[in-house]
């Protein structure tokens, strides 16, 4: 193993200034999801939570005079909910306010006072304005209503609390991407997918890369029947168009125990994606048992397993790091096609789960879902591409 | 030749056999019939759908007699979901959709990619090779359902809001003419070719710059051959071989569709087929799409093996 780090390629490797970034990004991206997945800064229910009115575009909120209008129009009904009721029609008052103002929860958001009587008149003035300036049609094309529009907003947003230093950070945070289609927060949703990512590309990655580097060593190294075996199973299992295996693995699974997390796609990637590093490490086993050290080490009376596991294996080294990094990739985009067919992530979010969700919204010339999902994937898969380049350049130098 | 190909026929009987096992196997593990009517199915209805399917018997006969259905060719099971409808009229129906997008792809590709392949390999190491390679990394870091989201979008929905509505929104026509195929099939299939074109340029790249590092093209060089006849004789003559593998490994794919867009942009494919069969628990149609597919796609390996020794003799020695 340490001979492995003073090798010529890894030192070779070292020198690739883009590598060393793409590699800090990727710590970066771990770092994140270790601090989602292990010190749980943001957690399941985090991204399930109403933060504010439906699609609000991520930086500096709405622009669109309709859609400020609708926005103010959602605060103040939350608030409203906390006082009155409706019953056949009528709104009549709740008949503990307190409680019903203190329900009312938008991440970070609450509500200034749980003093009913302080409350009632502000929430009844705003909704008195609210209502004078729904009479107006097309709001959009007035601009002289902007100045009413303000104020109906400063009145309404002093009836939520002003977050500490804090809480005010946490809620810049929350709505800086803006919100989904059920107002959840898109910045949260695509940091908890960070988590969902990471698990994902190295559960699979690590796992499909270790079985095909043990069968594919071992076919390369025993020969015989040992290798019809393993050759048989690879080309067995290759044989199914990968989607469609994915599909039947994840149809087995449904109604199972397993089905609401994230065992099934485990499976399914690790049952496929093995079989590309068996192929390439056999290769390389072939070539490497002819060579003289492994001559010697068998004439030195080592046990065949001796050989093959401290021998042989650790000079694949480099080709588990490469397939590593390109399993990952492929683990992160299969689980985008997964999910949208919705035989992928089931509960919470994850990217696959935001990108197909935001489908309907694009339609709508909303763009902020699919654009953070993308940008988040983005970064991470361009780096793990450059990371692969970097290290089929620096271990193969006939590589082009 | 004959030899080789039925060496390859022979070897890939058991990988079959292993296939249809496994894909057997992995469907019965959740009881299909139970899968598909949900809780409030009556006695009869269950045995029904079982014994119809033979799910009764033990699995060996079972196996037996999906493999003689599929040798005999014989699709007349029906399908759950829709009553009614045999399997093998199923996939004849299904067939069409998935070809008028793929084959088109695949050409289009192919000739973009090997295009973009030559000019990058022709300028190897110069600004114009460097930004295609650059391109090509950044295409292939984007989801490929981003793409068909936004190409929806920008293709049909703001086309359309412009007054250019050369393009449908989904759906495939009743019936196929150029037309037709223009207004719904065209814009999947650019889609599919920007994906595509990313990874397979990349690899017509890697491809030309090996064979133009080899000696003959010093020799050629030597003897005064202009770059043009350089690259377009020597070496893209040389090329084919990787390319026509390429293309080859590609072709099951012909078959199985584009699922993704086919999902998408509602057109009646093999992939959609498989994927709504799936989702409605239509045992009997995952379990004949299954087959197909593996079987096509082992006939198109061994096709790809032997065409491969057609064209590059020393293979055959091995």
């Amino acid at each position: 193993m340490t001979g492995f780090f003073q090798s010529r390629g890894v030192r070779r490797f070292r020198r690739n200034k883009l590598a060393m970034v793409s590699l800090t990004i990727i710590m970066g991206y771990v770092l994140v999801g270790v601090l989602v997945g292990v010190f749980g800064l943001y957690s399941l229910d985090d991204t399930l939570e109403r933060v504010g009115p439906a699609n609000v575009p991520g930086f500096f909120g709405s622009q669109n005079l309709e859609k400020r209008f609708e926005d103010v129009d959602f605060y103040l009904k939350q608030t409203e909910r906390g006082l009155y009721r409706r019953q056949a029609g009528q709104i009549i008052d709740r008949r503990d306010p307190k409680s019903g103002l203190e329900e009312v929860i938008l991440g970070a958001f609450r509500a200034a006072s749980t003093d009913a009587t302080v409350v009632r008149p502000q929430v009844d003035s705003a909704v008195a304005d609210f209502e004078q300036l729904e009479q107006n049609e097309d709001i959009s094309a007035r601009p002289d209503l902007l100045p009413e529009l303000e104020a109906l907003e400063r009145n309404v947003g002093s009836l939520y609390a002003t977050p500490g230093f804090a809480g005010g950070f946490k809620r810049w945070f929350e709505m800086i991407l803006g919100t989904d289609r059920q107002g959840r927060s898109i910045a949260v949703r695509g940091i908890y997918s960070i988590k969902v990512a990471m698990l994902v590309g190295f559960i699979t990655a690590i796992i499909s890369v270790l079985l095909g580097a043990l069968l594919g060593a071992a076919a390369g190294f025993y020969g015989g029947w040992v290798d019809h075996l393993v050759i048989w199973l690879y080309s067995t299992l290759s044989s199914i168009p990968n989607l469609v295996l994915l599909t039947v693995l994840a149809y087995m699974f449904t109604g199972s125990a397993f089905d609401g997390t994230l065992i099934p796609l485990y499976c399914a990637f690790c049952l496929t994606f093995w079989i590309g590093p068996c192929r390439v490490i056999r290769g390389e086993t072939l070539k490497l048992r002819e060579l003289e050290y492994v001559q010697a080490a068998t004439a030195m009376g080592y046990p065949r397993m001796y050989i093959l596991l401290w021998h042989v294996l650790p000079n694949t080294m480099h080709l588990m790091f490469i397939n590593f990094s390109l399993l990952f990739i492929g683990a992160i985009k299969s689980e985008v096609i997964l999910s949208f067919l919705g035989l992928g992530v089931k509960s919470g979010p994850s990217w696959g789960i935001m990108i197909s969700q935001s489908g309907q919204e694009v339609i709508n010339g909303f763009f902020w879902q699919i654009g953070t999902a993308t940008v988040f994937m983005f970064g991470l898969v361009l780096a793990f591409n450059i990371l692969s380049d970097a290290l089929q350049d620096a271990f193969d130098p006939k590589h082009v | 030749m004959f030899a080789y190909i039925v060496r390859r026929l022979l070897y890939n009987i058991p990988v079959y056999l292993g296939i249809i096992f496994i894909v057997m196997a992995a469907l019965r593990v959740n009881d299909p019939v139970w899968a598909y009517l949900g809780k409030h199915a009556t006695q009869e209805r269950y045995d029904q759908l079982a014994s119809d399917m033979g799910l009764g018997k033990p699995f060996v006969q079972q196996y037996g007699n999906f493999l003689s259905d599929v040798a005999r060719l014989d699709f007349t099971v029906e399908s759950w979901d829709q009553p009614g409808m045999k399997v093998g009229k199923l996939l004849t129906q299904c067939l069409i959709p998935s070809l008028a997008l793929t084959i088109p792809a695949l050409i289009l590709t192919t000739i973009l990619a090997i295009t973009v392949g030559l000019l990058s390999a022709y300028n190897r190491g110069r600004w114009i090779d460097q930004s295609l390679v650059f391109f090509s990394v950044l295409g292939m870091s984007i989801s490929y359902l981003v793409y068909i989201i936004l190409g929806q979008y920008f293709g049909a929905f703001w086309l359309n809001e412009w007054g250019i509505g050369i393009f449908a929104i989904e759906g495939y026509p009743e019936s196929l003419t150029p037309s037709s195929w223009i207004h719904y099939c065209l814009l999947p299939v650019l889609i599919s070719v920007t994906v595509a074109l990313g990874y397979d340029a990349r690899y017509y790249r890697a491809v030309m710059v090996e064979e133009s590092n080899r000696d003959y093209i010093t020799t050629a060089r030597a003897k005064g051959a202009s770059g043009q006849k350089i690259l377009f004789v020597h070496v893209l003559k040389n090329a084919m071989i990787p390319i026509i593998t390429r293309i080859m490994i590609t072709l099951p794919f012909l078959v199985t569709g584009s699922i993704l867009m086919e999902m998408y942009f509602n057109i009646p494919g093999m992939g959609r087929q498989l994927i709504l069969a799936i989702n409605a628990k239509d045992f009997p149609v995952i379990q004949v799409f299954t087959a197909i597919f593996a079987a096509l796609f082992i006939l198109t390996n061994i096709m790809t093996d032997v065409l491969y020794a057609i064209f590059d003799p020393r293979v055959r020695l091995q």
